[in-house]
């Protein structure tokens, strides 16, 4: 399952390779830690760098926004590490890149469980 | 915005961008399925009937679609998450309406997980003569086409729930 294709190793495959395995780590991470880059409040239109909480009486704060950005800033970065040496990115076991975002989804169903059980 | 709201009310504005939102999620899932039916398919399988014909496509064909409209349904869901975070969410909370509210909760991660997977998938796809990427895009085409539906079927559920025109 793993390095099948390391004939010839390029610079694209290797970012995009590195960018799935990381982002969606990346991603999770974040959110459960709750590091958005930026945090969003739709009642005034205000941002605020990294978490903030809510302004009473001014509505809710949106970080999934912020997260995204982490997601996004947080993969290119590392896949733009990995276009550096791309043959040390096929070592990665490819199926990494499904394992994980299917693993989500019991994560998440464990993680949302104040939603289910109220 | 205030141009916008002279000419139409504010709740058929975000009605407009949720339908178009909507119209893009079903393009995309439609092709995903047809895409995630042609990497089940067995090579060698024939056949002149439906679930062969539905099946029978080549799926690299797909792959440029699928990452466009994913991208397009993320960005329009996006914008539409502004209002519903104040207009739908905060009701839903009020009348304790938790399992619709966690799902889609669960439905904005896996679009953003499934984001982060498009730049491999397609990649994947247009060297579709690559036999060794064969294991990449059967199981990213699956795991998309589970997100998408997913998402598809939450989305289409809150709107019952509370939709912007309620």
């Amino acid at each position: 399952m793993s390095a099948e294709v390391s004939a010839k190793p390029d610079r694209a495959l290797a970012f995009a390779l590195t960018f799935a395995i990381a982002a969606p780590v990346i991603y999770v991470i974040c959110e459960m830690k709750n590091w958005p880059v930026f945090t969003y409040h739709p009642g005034t239109g205000r941002l605020d760098w990294g978490w903030a909480a809510a302004v009473k009486d001014e509505g809710p704060a949106m970080y999934w926004f912020g997260w995204n950005l982490s997601m996004l800033i947080g993969g290119v970065v590392i896949a733009g590490l990995a276009t550096l040496a791309p043959g040390l990115a096929w070592r990665l076991p490819l199926s990494f890149t499904w394992l994980f975002p299917l693993a989500c989804i019991p994560l998440y169903l464990y993680a949302l469980k104040f939603f289910w059980l109220r | 915005m205030e141009l916008v709201h002279l000419v139409m009310a504010e709740t058929t504005f975000w009605t407009i961008l949720l339908m178009i939102h909507g119209l893009f999620s079903m393009a995309l899932i439609g092709a995903l399925t047809h895409q995630a039916a042609s990497v089940l398919r067995a090579p060698k399988a024939g056949g002149d009937g439906f679930a062969a014909r539905f099946s029978g496509v080549k799926g690299e064909v797909y792959a440029s679609a699928v990452t466009g409209l994913w991208v397009v349904t993320f960005l329009f869901g996006a914008w539409i998450y502004v209002k519903y975070r104040t207009y739908i969410r905060i009701p839903l909370e009020q009348e304790e309406f938790w399992k619709t509210l966690g799902a889609f909760e669960l439905k904005e991660q896996l679009a953003s997980i499934g984001l982060g997977l498009l730049p491999l998938y397609w990649l994947a796809w247009r060297r579709s003569n690559d036999k060794s990427l064969q294991p990449l895009r059967k199981w990213l085409t699956l795991v998309l086409a589970l997100f998408g539906w997913i998402a598809l079927l939450v989305g289409h559920v809150v709107n019952n729930v509370r939709g912007f025109g309620s």
